[in-house]
């Protein structure tokens, strides 16, 4: 025991002697340490000190290329340009007085015109931000004109604490068109980024806000660098610093859209000048987008404007009542009109409550349905008609009749499987689910206004006017699938994302949403129909005839409460035996679809077909 | 006895904060939203940290002599992993994924290299006399060493170096020992500065194992491998290539190449010694502002904190650390165990050994090695790792009585 407590003395004695000999040598080391941060903070403080005044390193953040928009052959929709921006550093201008010539040189400054480029009351705000944020670059024209450009590089000797940066900004090659499926980018908001998928983000950074710049904008993004360059007392960069970190940006990945730019620019310059409205080119078999148009244009280059300039023509766009800045092919709602028939039809035919040989009563301008009396669009009246010149003549007095016989159910159910009344799923946003309701909801949806489902309400439905909307894509799919008979595909755009340099990253697959299953005898008599809307010498959409190719089609004339003219509708597929593409055109208050929809339609479809009869015309401005 | 040490909590707890200050202060200009910036992840860092300290120090203190071979065997597996599979990051291969997070082995390595050499040397002391002691500690150290080496990360293996040569003066190295031990690396860094004092090493070298009554093979030993590894370090340096010359000159003196490897020490000088007695303000460095030091909130937390906050400043936070150094290891002297006092003495010297090596860095005398300060850098994993041996500290203070 003593032993024991004995060693323990002598672990004791000897440990105690160890920490000393730690202790004593940290402190030792410790000295060093301070005596040396004594000679560099005290001693050799005024020499520190001018060197770091002199010191003309700085950490650039290199913004990654965003990827390029293309068409299905490679045709470049949307790319990138350079941007300057004319900014201050506020830590570059030390006293007072550099800081006031500074700033009347720059409210001097005029470009060709004479014009001020820059004026008190902003520049005063630039400088007051800038004090708050000395080692920040404070904007103070935002994509600056190369003229402008010119005029600050011409007098940089003048005006220390000012430096041009270089952004790139989205280009786009063909101005307005494409403008609605393209979408735009504008810098990121702060709401924006205080989302947590946003945490990639930084302030000042552009950000996908619309269309295909927001859907695919993961792709687009890819990931900043930076590096350290030195510059010269005037802030003029004079190179890069070697032995300092390099981070190369990751250019953003290209997405290859399923477009088809000759068919977008023939769809695009087809509408008449003025007129308001849409046009959806698909492929029924897979969902590809061919073209997409919505009228009025809008020209995306002014998201690129400076921000005064910008708030300008957001302005000018977003209370237009036009509304330039909604695609109207996926956020247009319009009565599906007679082109509904087709769907009207095939309910009737699938359950047998139609046949190929139903005749109903004759047509003689109007039918009387208790004490409404409800007219034909041809006041002289069709006459006796099957389902199958019911829909070639488009008479309303035949399908008034079918439709009581039909119901509102079987009508809904047959709309739905072709995707009416839900969205789609398009791969950009805003598209919108349209209403098709029957007996059922027809209450439960209108209960704040109190209307009551009335049995001649079906006689609206019949006809695709009532409580039915539509957006031009959904119309065009609908056509196409039940043309196609092999099944409803969801529309999209994106066919494959590529990587800069070019490798396929990503296939986009297409994807059946709805199996949109009619009989064979159903659809030959729908297709038949179709046929002869077209190509019958009493049809009603006679000018969508497409030498060398069967076209099948449907006219509508939407009535509406905004105007006398109709919305003049077609929506057309071809080949009929085989449809490998569907057109749908709806133009607002324009008319008659047959006479103002059909051959809009028909110049899309024959540069489908001829495609050797169009080339690719580039706007002006670019090479 | 068994109460907390208040002068080394309130030392830790004014670091901590110091450190959150000061990250702030450097990344403040990134323009991340505020739960994405890395003040407030490095506040989780310390928030995790303390959590594990926590629970640390509620185990029995026997526990981590049961786990210690065990861990040692883990973390030697994560390093063959990392070898293979490591995320590259700055082209070392040093970061692990594991169920979303990044983690360092050669962090975690650390500490439990500390608990097997404790474990190892309590029960089985060295001498230099007898050469067979050594082979198992030796085995300890050199597998973790080696293979942290090889990823690159060459400070790291240092931290190892450092920590083994204070448990064997804790296990029974005499002074002198120590000195005649690492001896030869000592040549070869005189030998490559100047002749003269090479000769003067070795002279001394001879008459300390003389004076000191050394076994004849061991002074014969020592001495062939001093004026060996002399030569050899000589002939090594010829055969060098340029790039890696420049890189050690560049270590001796920074001044050689102002814009290559030597810039960021520079910079962090200048950084430091324009802050001046009382500091330019907080958020006021134009140094560390305009970003001319590269990774300013890891390695070079302490330029910020020079720039900023003068000397005052550097001089308060060496204080502290001397402080938390110093009630460390006195801990020794509440517990003769020889577990807990090799704890204890490892735990205090691989956080020395950090914060001296950092700081010498950034007013240059070191080289960039990439070692970060403990409490003040930012940094999950590393810390962690601090936060871990603290509570290994505080678990051997209050419960090392037990063991």
């Amino acid at each position: 025991m003593l032993s024991h407590s004995q060693q323990q003395e002598d672990i004791r004695q000897e440990m105690n002697f160890k920490t000393l000999v730690f202790v004593f040598a940290i402190a030792i080391f410790f000295l060093i340490l301070i005596l040396r941060l004594l000679q560099l903070q005290h001693f050799e403080y005024e020499k520190n000190m001018k060197r770091a005044e002199e010191n003309r390193i700085r950490k650039i953040d290199i913004k990654a290329n965003r990827g390029y928009i293309l068409d299905r052959n490679g045709v470049v929709l949307v790319r990138n340009r350079p941007s300057y921006q004319i900014s201050l550093l506020y830590n570059q201008l030390k006293t007072k007085e550099a800081r006031d010539s500074v700033f009347n040189r720059l409210l001097r400054i005029t470009n060709s015109d004479g014009k001020r480029l820059l004026d008190s009351a902003s520049l005063a705000f630039s400088f007051e931000r800038g004090r708050w944020q000395k080692f920040k670059f404070q904007r103070l024209i935002e994509d600056a004109a190369p003229e402008i450009v010119a005029i600050f590089e011409e007098r940089g000797e003048e005006l220390p604490g000012i430096e041009i940066l270089v952004e790139s900004r989205r280009d786009y090659p063909f101005g307005s068109q494409g403008a609605h499926i393209f979408g735009y980018t504008s810098e990121i908001s702060e709401q924006e980024l205080e989302l947590p998928e946003n945490s990639h983000y930084v302030m000042g950074d552009r950000i996908g806000k619309k269309g295909l710049e927001l859907s695919y904008e993961k792709e687009f993004r890819g990931e900043n660098g930076s590096r350290y360059i030195e510059v010269n007392a005037l802030g003029r960069e004079m190179g890069s610093v070697a032995g300092m970190p390099f981070i190369k940006p990751i250019s953003g990945n290209i997405i290859v859209t399923t477009i088809d730019w000759r068919l977008q620019q023939v769809a695009e310059t087809a509408i008449p000048e003025g007129l308001k409205g849409a046009i959806v080119v698909l492929n029924p078999q897979n969902g590809e987008i061919y073209a997409m148009v919505s009228r009025p244009p809008l020209d995306p280059n002014i998201f690129s404007l400076e921000k005064r300039e910008l708030h300008k023509a957001w302005a000018s766009v977003a209370l237009d009542t036009a509304k330039p800045l909604t695609n109207r092919a996926i956020s247009g709602l319009y009565p599906p009109a007679s082109v509904f028939k087709v769907i009207t039809s095939a309910a009737g035919l699938e359950d047998n409550v139609i046949t190929e040989h139903t005749k109903y009563k004759t047509c003689l301008g109007g039918f009387r349905f208790g004490n409404r009396y409800a007219k034909c669009w041809r006041g002289g009246g069709h006459g006796v008609l099957n389902v199958i010149g019911a829909l070639r003549e488009s008479c309303d007095v035949f399908f008034y009749q079918a439709g009581l016989d039909i119901g509102s159910r079987r009508i809904g159910e047959m709309g739905r499987r072709f995707g009416l009344g839900s969205a789609l799923g398009i791969d950009i946003p805003g598209e919108r689910s349209g209403l098709l309701i029957d007996s059922a909801s027809y209450e439960r949806w209108f209960a704040k206004k109190g209307w009551k489902w009335s049995h001649g309400e079906i006689l609206n439905i019949a006809i695709g006017q009532g409580a039915l909307l539509v957006t031009p894509l959904q119309q065009t799919a609908m056509i196409g699938a039940l043309a196609s008979g092999q099944g409803l595909y969801k529309p999209h755009f994106l066919k494959e994302v590529r990587s800069p340099e070019g490798e396929l990253i990503k296939k986009n697959e297409p994807e059946k949403i709805g199996d949109g299953n009619i009989s064979l005898r159903t659809r030959g008599i729908i297709l038949k129909g179709l046929d002869e809307v077209v190509n019958s010498p009493r049809g009603t959409g006679r000018r969508a005839i497409v030498p060398g190719v069967k076209v099948g089609g449907k006219t509508g004339s939407a009535e509406n409460p905004h105007g006398d003219k109709t919305h003049a509708w077609f929506a057309a597929v071809a080949p009929i035996e085989d449809p490998e593409i569907a057109v749908g055109v709806v133009l607002e208050n324009a008319g008659g679809g047959g006479a103002m929809a059909a051959p809009i339609a028909q110049k899309v479809l024959h540069a489908y077909f001829y495609p050797d009869s169009v080339k690719i015309l580039k706007t002006e401005g670019t090479e | 006895m068994k109460r907390l040490d208040w002068l080394f909590m309130t030392s830790l707890i004014l670091l901590i904060g110091i450190g959150i200050v000061l990250v702030y202060s450097a990344t403040s200009n990134s323009g991340l939203i505020w739960y994405k910036t890395e003040w407030f992840k490095q506040i989780i860092h310390f928030a995790i940290g303390s959590l594990m300290a926590v629970v640390i120090v509620l185990m029995p203190a026997k526990s981590w002599k049961n786990i210690a071979w065990i861990a040692y065997f883990l973390s030697i597996i994560t390093l063959l992993m990392v070898m293979n599979s490591g995320h590259i990051s700055k082209g070392a291969g040093r970061w692990l994924d594991i169920a979303g997070f990044r983690l360092q082995p050669s962090e975690f390595a650390k500490i439990t290299y500390l608990l097997i050499s404790s474990l190892w040397l309590s029960k089985n002391r060295v001498s230099i006399m007898r050469p067979k002691t050594l082979i198992v500690p030796g085995l300890l150290f050199i597998v973790p060493f080696s293979l942290v080496l090889k990823q690159p990360n060459l400070s790291t293996a240092l931290v190892f170096t450092a920590m083994t040569l204070v448990h064997l003066y804790w296990a029974g190295f005499r002074l002198v020992d120590l000195f005649l031990f690492v001896s030869p690396v000592a040549s070869v860094i005189l030998s490559s500065v100047s002749t003269l004092y090479w000769n003067l090493l070795i002279i001394c070298v001879f008459f300390i194992s003389i004076k000191f009554k050394f076994p004849l093979w061991i002074i014969i030993l020592v001495m062939t491998f001093d004026i060996g590894s002399g030569y050899v370090s000589q002939m090594v340096w010829n055969s060098m290539e340029d790039h890696q010359r420049s890189r050690i000159l560049t270590f001796i003196d920074p001044m050689r190449d102002p814009k290559g490897e030597g810039y960021q020490v520079i910079q962090s000088q200048v950084a430091i010694g324009s802050g001046g007695m009382f500091g330019k303000g907080f958020g006021e460095g134009s140094q560390t502002n305009l970003a001319f030091l590269p990774e300013e909130h890891t390695d070079f937390i302490f330029s910020v904190l020079g720039e900023q906050f003068g000397f005052v400043g550097t001089f308060v936070v060496l204080i502290l650390f001397f402080i938390l150094l110093w009630r460390g290891i006195m801990i020794c002297r509440l517990h003769p165990d020889n577990f807990v006092n090799l704890v204890v003495a490892g735990a205090c010297s691989i956080l020395f050994f950090h914060v001296f090596v950092n700081v010498a860095m950034t007013i240059g005398f070191m080289p960039v090695t990439g070692l970060p300060l403990p409490f003040l850098s930012y940094g999950g994993s590393f810390v962690i790792t601090c936060m871990i041996l603290v509570g290994l500290l505080l678990n051997m203070r209050l419960k090392g009585k037990d063991i």
